[in-house]
This record gives C-alpha cells, structure tokens and sequence, in this order.
C-alpha cells in the first residue's frame, strides 16, 4: 500500500492482530526464559544460600565473620534472583498491555464496516482538492473521558482485584464497574483515533490563523503547550524534592559538616543514590547498582537519536539504502523507518524493565514508599515511568502505521509531533538522573 | 524536530565529516553522560589525590544537565531552526518553575541555615508559626 493512497482496506487490521501475537510471543518466551528458567535456577541458589544462612545462625561455632559472609551470599542470590524473576514478569506485563492494545484497537477497526474508511476513499490522487478536510479528531476528548472514569474507580478496582485472585477482601463490584468501562471507553477511542490517523497522508493539517502561532501547524503547537504544561508537572516534584531534601543530613551533607550540631553518622538520611552509588552511605553501591540508571540513561538517549533518524529517514526523498552491513537492516525507505521505530520501542520497552528491576533491588534493601526519601523517589521516578510507558504505547501504533501505510516526506509529522513528546522525556530524565541517583 | 537546511556550525560539520548535526549531538549526549556518571562513580580524580566534593559535583551535574538539556531542546526537539515561537513557548514556563523552585523549595526552614538568606523566601511563619 501506498502512502500516497490514502485507502486502508479493513483487512490491514488484521496485521495489528497478527503484531500483537508476534509481541505477545516474544512477552512469553522472554518470560519463560528469564523468569521461569534463570530465574527458577536463581531461586533455588537463593533458597540454598537463605537455607545456609539460617542454618548458621543456629549453629554456635561459626563464627561472625562467616556469619556475615553468608548472609552478604544471600543477599546477592536474592538480588540476582530478583533481576530476573522480575525482569520476566515485567516483559510479559508490558508485551501483554502492547497486545491488548493492538489487537483489540485492531479488532475493532476490523470488524468496521469498509464503508467506515471510504471517506477518505475519494483522495487517492486528487489529494491536492481536499486541502480543506481538516485532519481534528474528537477521539482524545473521548479518551480523556474514559481515563476520567477509569481513575475514578481505579483506587477500589486494585483492591476489588484481590478477592478475584484469592487475596482475601470483599468483593465491590461498583468502582471495578467503573474503571472497566472507563478502559472500554479508552480502548474504543484510541481504536477510532487509529482508524481516523492511518489514511492521514499528510494533506489537510489544521494552520493557525492566528497569533501567536500563526501558520503553524496546530497539532505542532498543540503538542508543545502540552509539553510545558508536563514540565510544570516535573517541576512540581523537583520543587517539593527540593524542600524535603534540603532538610536532611545526607552523607554529602555529613561529609561537609553542614548537619546540625552534635549530628551522628547514624543520622545520616539514606538517599536511593546511597544505595545505587559507589560510596554511598548505604554501603550497598557499586558498579552494578549504577548500572540500570546509566544503562536507562543511555537507552533514552539512543532512542532519542534512533527516532529523529525515523523521521530524518521519513521525510529524506532521496533516501538510498546503506552500502555497508546496515542494508541488511534498513533495506528500503519504508522497512528503514519502520525498524528505527521498532528499536526505539525496544529502548523504551528495556527502560521500563530496569527501572522496576532496579526497584526491585532498592525494596529489597530496605529503600521503601514507607519512607520520605523513598516516596519522592518513587513518585517522581514513576510518574516519569507512566510517560514513557505511555509514550510506548502511542509508538506501537506508529510502528503499525510505518509497517502498513508507511511515512514519508508528506506524513511524517505524525512522526515528528511523536518526537517532540519522546526527547522531553528523555530531558525530564537529563534531571531526574543526576538529581535522585547521582546526588 | 522539523527538517531544516543545515546553517552555521550544522553546515560546517557535515561538510567537514560527512555526519550531520543529529549525530554529533548524539556523540556529545553520549559523552556527557558518561562524564556524568564518573564524576560520582570515582571518590578522587582518577590518578590524583583530589576529593570529589560535593560542590565540585553540583557544577559537574549541573553543567552537564545544561548542556545535555540544549543539546536535547536545540537539535532534536530543533528549537534551533523552528520558528522563536517555539522557543518562546518551550521557555514561558521557566519563570513558573523557578517561582516553585524558589518559593517551594528552596523554603525549608532547615535550609535557610544552611543556604544565603537571598536565595530563600525567609518567611516568617516558616520559623515562627
């Protein structure tokens, strides 16, 4: 299919359900395999470990020393147990909601009647006489309802959960109700936004007519009034990180002599960057508890980088395959762009592992929400986490889109606009980064 | 992030490497934050007796953080090129966060003994409610 024939049969959704089995393949494999195989292997080194541990405790004559070397050989099983047990379970989740998302959102535009997409049937080559069919969509207002609903019961939906799962509680059904129908609405509209953007070949972009953006693109400046309103949200946590902070006796602080007077190292205040550093005050840091965050680090840039190449690529129109190995990866125009995408989501995707094995580790040591230090951390890290998962799930459709429909010179805006939303995210973590794990 | 005609110092490194400006800010991300990691992963100055303080640490973060940060906004996002609208409104809201910086963060009554009493609101009813 063209990209300069904006006509989307409804079998091409059929390709977001044939995706969404690829991804949950690899969500299932990937489970079996780190969780279920390395990490069932680690488990049984941790149990052994744990069982020696006790089993010395009660024994009169081993002495502190050893004592103290097997307890630090529990913890490492653990740790190591850890990374992969939840490194696992964390890639079937995410492979799990990605094909939720694409294959009900393509099971509903499939099962649309054809005549749902003829609208835009009549472009194909007279594209240049429609410039006045604007490219708005009601579908975000629509989904804004749904998230509205959907956290309007989500609170009660996680506990109406456990008695599900034989967690005990009692079971209400009225917030479940609520939330679901909130994520019906959610689901529904984002299949519509889909089925509205996938012909979209670039011709009928809303301008601004007035200033201060005027001739702009709108969804342009949408996009970026959107993104300061997210660095005020950013900012309200390094303002409030700031106010706490500024009151503990860190090691750093310690160190300086600017606790108050008489203070103790058993003063000290923990940070997460105590634990994750070398040095720290935790006395937990070393090379391998700064390398998630490092690693995380370089991820979001590589995939800031890979992306501004999808649209480089996108929107060159003389783009030539390479000479070298990269032929292989990036063969034509189409596959080209597709594939930076894929390796952007995969980035993403790895990011999300890492930090929640990288919580994992720090829960484990004792670095939990039950604390100041801790809730900060994990509210201000988190709420950064929602934005790229949420940025993940918006780049599988356009994954989707670069493999049907494809992005060229005249669409690949929607790759740009995508873009701009991905690098500030990418520069909230410029900040988070040295703020909670290196300070 | 649109595509613009290389100009400037974009023109000058791809007609001098062949690379264009999205791989050198690349390059220079990538070499920042290694930096960055290193200046808390090493206690001294690799091959020196010289601490790593606290404050030596703030400047390298923050400068680090400024440059990474332009680098980000200037070449990816492409405020450089955009038209000053753009710019003008990735930076309206600067005010507003160092308004909360200052008049939230910086209001802690433990930090007004430890930091300059111009840089703290040095409120009343912070230390005597």
């Amino acid at each position: 299919m063209s990209a300069h024939n904006n006509f989307v049969a409804n079998s091409v959704w059929s390709r977001a359900m044939l995706m969404a089995g690829a991804i949950l393949t690899i969500g299932i494999v990937a489970f079996g395999a780190l969780g279920l195989g390395v990490g069932s292997a680690k488990y049984d080194t941790y149990d052994s470990a744990k069982t020696a541990y006790y089993d010395a405790m009660e024994d009169p004559t081993v002495t502190e020393d050893e004592l103290y070397e097997l307890h630090h050989v529990e913890i490492d099983a653990h740790l190591s147990y850890l990374t992969y047990w939840i490194a696992g379970v964390t890639t079937l989740v995410i492979c799990i909601v990605y094909a939720m998302f694409l294959g009900v959102g393509g099971f509903i535009n499939m099962m649309q009647p054809q005549e749902e997409h003829g609208h835009d049937d009549h472009h194909g080559d007279h594209h240049d006489d429609h410039h006045d069919e604007h490219h708005g969509s009601a579908s975000p207002i629509i989904m804004c309802i749904g998230v509205l609903l959907f956290l309007m019961g989500f609170p009660d939906f996680v506990e109406s959960t456990r008695p599900l799962l034989g967690q005990g509680g009692s079971f209400v059904a009225g917030d479940m109700i609520l939330s679901m129908v909130g994520l019906t609405i959610i689901m529904i509209s984002i299949a519509n936004w889909w089925r509205e953007d996938l012909p979209f070949i670039g011709y009928g972009e809303q301008i601004a007519t007035s200033a201060p953006f005027e001739g702009e693109h709108i969804r342009k400046a949408g996009i970026w009034v959107f993104i300061m309103s997210e660095v005020m949200v950013f900012a309200t946590f390094f303002s409030s990180y700031l106010r706490i902070r500024t009151e503990w006796c860190t090691k750093w602080a310690f160190d300086e002599g600017k606790c108050s007077v008489g203070a103790t190292e058993g003063d000290i205040v923990l940070t997460a960057s105590d634990y994750l550093r070398p040095g720290g005050a935790a006395g937990t840091g070393d090379f391998w508890t700064m390398l998630p965050g490092a690693v995380n680090t370089f991820a979001l840039i590589i995939s800031s980088y890979t992306i501004v190449l999808a649209l480089k690529t996108a929107k060159d129109k003389d783009w030539e395959a390479p000479k070298n190995f990269l032929r292989f990866f990036l063969p034509n125009k189409k596959i080209a762009v597709r594939n930076y995408l894929i390796v952007t989501l995969a980035l993403g995707s790895m990011f999300i592992v890492l930090k929640l094995v990288e919580w994992s580790h720090l829960i484990a040591e004792g670095f939990t929400v039950g604390t100041v230090q801790g809730s900060i951390f994990f509210v201000a890290t988190g709420a950064h986490g929602m934005h790229v998962f949420a940025g993940l799930l918006i780049m599988l459709y356009l994954v989707f889109k670069a493999d049907t429909v494809g992005y060229d010179e005249d669409n690949g805006q929607g790759i740009e606009y995508f873009g701009l939303y991905w690098h500030f995210v990418d520069l909230a973590w410029v900040v988070i980064f040295p703020a909670f794990y290196l300070y | 992030m649109g595509e613009h005609a290389a100009t400037g110092l974009e023109k000058w490194l791809l007609d001098k490497t062949g690379k264009d400006i999205y791989f050198w800010n690349f390059q220079v991300l990538m070499f920042f934050t290694l930096f960055e990691v290193g200046a808390v992963f090493f206690e001294h100055i690799p091959g020196t007796d010289i601490r790593i303080s606290r404050f030596m640490v703030w400047g390298i973060l923050i400068v680090v953080g400024i440059i990474k940060g332009y680098g980000i906004a200037a070449y990816f996002m492409h405020l450089r090129g955009d038209p000053r609208i753009y710019t003008r409104t990735a930076l309206f809201p600067v005010l507003f966060v160092l308004l909360m910086l200052w008049g939230i963060g910086l209001s802690n009554p433990e930090a007004i003994t430890e930091l300059p009493s111009w840089c703290t609101p040095d409120w009343d009813y912070a230390t005597n409610r």
